[in-house]
């Protein structure tokens, strides 16, 4: 199924989370007001990135080594179009986007030297307020971290600061408490916040409160689920 | 004479999720609306009415129960009624409209409002899986942060559909009926 949106409301670090969770691969594009780029997936990472001046034209390359030898590209080339054509514009926030997965052939492995798990991070750090708050909407709010994700963090390349806040997220300090442990600009924390949410390092603490007992007995359920299925 | 059993189910959602026409398709009763006609410029260009208080549906269990489904209003402006519509209620169900990514963020503030209000069972429905551009039930659990230790299933639905809305009712019982034997 095609993931289709605007920028404005599903931004690149909701898009990575997607494309990045269960490894997709395809086509990535997003028509910019002055460009449209075509970023190539595979299995979660983008590999290559383009500017292209009709989208159909992407559909006749379908062999992704025919082609990289058409365009002249070789391996040590493709990191820097993702530099030119993606990470330069992980701060403008006006375009539409779509990932076609499937679609492209890709023969082997090529060199990630982006992993997503960086590109996340890079793209938290020009969030807007307005973007943050989104997830961070309330200051307190607690989370914990996940366990079993070292590699996750190893490749998101985190600076001083977001480990500095990674380190202070124990299930216990509401983001308030965070936010003023740090004592920095709160929208550093909180776009440190929705990346480590993106990235699956940290997840909302559930509250303690034991789900309540439905107050209703089994043979009535049992009735409920009869009738709902003779309807 | 006897007096009936009311068993409520809230159903709740962002601005132009489905919830309406959710209830409409199982209601046995025509469904009661409170809609306005909308001034806001930017939802008029989505629909032109929209519910400000709630839907209103019913079907007969027995002599003695009627399940109530109780459909909120999608803005966050009408928050208030979520909270009335909420007390009482055995489950929530949450419709996601599959082709608008744009409301998803709203969806998991509506989630978090009624987890931490209600902790009843909630279900996800992705709605309008029979459009084109529907996003996989999949890509909207990644999308809507939901974890797995929440035990919230994210499902496919079709509000115009019998039998999908019948699906979706029957997986928040079975939950709830899961909770109640475990």
């Amino acid at each position: 199924m095609a993931l289709t949106g605007d920028l404005r409301n599903f931004n690149f670090v909701d898009i990575f989370q997607v494309i990045g969770r269960d490894r997709k691969s395809g086509i990535l594009f997003v028509e910019w007001k002055d460009l449209t780029c075509a970023y190539y997936v595979k299995d979660g990472e983008i590999v290559f990135a383009r500017p292209v001046d009709k989208v159909y034209r992407v559909y006749t390359d379908k062999d992704f080594d025919l082609l990289l030898s058409k365009l002249r590209m070789n391996e040590e080339s493709l990191p820097k179009t993702i530099e030119r054509f993606l990470i330069s514009r992980l701060n403008m926030k006006e375009g539409i986007f779509s990932f076609i997965p499937g679609f492209i052939k890709y023969g082997r492995e090529y060199p990630v030297v982006y992993p997503i798990e960086q590109l996340i991070v890079l793209a938290s750090r020009n969030l807007a307020p307005e973007e943050v708050e989104r997830k961070i909407s309330d200051e307190m709010l607690l989370f914990e971290r996940v366990p079993g994700k070292e590699e996750v963090l190893q490749k998101a390349k985190l600076n001083q600061m977001e480990e500095r806040i990674l380190s202070l997220i124990d299930g216990e300090k509401t983001v308030l408490q965070i936010r003023q442990m740090v004592n920095q600009d709160s929208l550093l924390v909180d776009r440190a916040l929705y990346a480590f949410l993106a990235l699956g390092l940290i997840r909302r603490k559930k509250k303690e409160v034991k789900q309540k007992q439905a107050s209703i007995t089994l043979e009535l359920l049992a009735k409920i689920i009869e009738r709902i299925r003779s309807l | 004479m006897r007096q009936i059993k009311k068993i409520k189910v809230v159903i709740a959602g962002p601005f132009a999720a489905g919830k309406t026409q959710f209830i409409n398709t199982v209601s046995e009763i025509k469904t009661v609306k409170t809609e306005k006609r909308i001034q806001h410029s930017g939802e008029r260009q989505v629909k032109d009415y929209t519910t400000v208080a709630m839907d209103f549906g019913k079907i007969r269990i027995d002599a003695e129960h009627e399940l109530y489904l109780f459909g909120t209003p999608g803005q966050f402006r009408f928050d208030f009624m979520w909270e009335i519509l909420g007390e009482g209620a055995l489950g929530v169900i949450v419709l996601v409209d599959s082709t608008d990514p744009t409301t998803f963020h709203e969806a998991r503030k509506i989630i978090n409002f009624f987890q931490s209000r209600f902790p009843v069972s909630i279900v996800v429905c992705a709605n309008k899986q029979d459009l084109p551009n529907a996003w996989s039930p999949e890509d909207i659990r990644i999308a809507l942060d939901i974890d797995e230790e929440e035990g919230i299933p994210v499902i496919p639905v079709s509000a115009i559909d019998k039998e999908s809305v019948k699906n979706a009712l029957l997986t928040l019982f079975e939950i709830i009926k899961a909770n109640l034997t475990g």
